[in-house]
């Protein structure tokens, strides 16, 4: 960790500045969001709770999946593009 | 739905649902359900925060003699932060005094935020039918 990002961080007020250093890794973002709308969807859908942990990982793979798969596709086409 | 547990109309479910994210089950008797659902639905809309800071949370001005949909247009992702409560409403009174966040980090944030608003609705719909069907059911037996 490089010492400017440690003054950021030691400088940081919660809630009213951005987490510090946060917009480097902005697509790791997309990973508990995912995981959220995966437990309450399934936690809505399902009628016993005990099938949720099974049926919220099986939702939030197929979430990831497909969004890399559409990171792939649409990488895939801007280098046809561009050569 | 057990006998003997309290009856709650469904408007009133849907009320509290919508001001504590996961309560309605929890009037419902529904702990577990309740629990994952508002625990998760407040956790997104704090990291939302945590990520761009409070300002994210930013209402529509409504001016007298405006169109209050075109106002609501201007900042429309502020219709899902509302859905999700008490924590969606004081945020957007104290956000806009905040100093505001920018790029990615504020669309993510907002993203967030605002996610965590339409799960809340979802619930508040899901709650409140699970809870006129137990008051159909009670009227039936």
């Amino acid at each position: 960790m490089s010492g400017s990002l440690v003054n950021l961080i030691v400088a940081w007020t919660p809630f009213v500045q951005p987490i510090p250093g946060i917009w480097n890794y902005w697509p790791w973002l997309m990973v508990p969001l995912c995981a959220g709308v995966a437990i309450v969807w399934k936690s809505i859908k399902c009628h016993e709770m005990k099938r949720v942990p099974l049926e919220a990982t099986v939702i939030f793979l197929t979430m990831i999946g497909g969004l890399v798969a559409s990171a792939v596709g649409l990488w895939l086409l801007e280098r046809m593009v561009v050569n | 739905m057990p006998s003997g547990r309290l009856k709650v109309p469904a408007p009133i479910v849907a009320v509290i649902s919508w001001l504590v994210p996961g309560a309605g089950y929890l009037l419902l008797g529904q702990v577990a359900r309740g629990l994952t659902i508002g625990i998760t639905i407040l956790l997104l809309f704090v990291a939302g925060l945590l990520i761009g800071g409070v300002h994210v949370v930013d209402p529509p001005t409504f001016i007298r003699g405006h169109n209050v949909f075109n106002a609501l247009l201007q900042k429309p992702w502020y219709i899902g932060q509302f859905f999700s409560g008490a924590v969606g409403l004081i945020s957007g009174w104290i956000g806009p005094s905040q100093p505001a966040s920018h790029a990615r980090v504020a669309d993510i944030a907002t993203l967030y935020t605002a996610v965590a608003g339409m799960l809340n609705l979802m619930a508040i719909i899901d709650c409140s039918y699970r809870a006129s069907v137990a008051e159909d059911d009670g009227k039936g037996t």
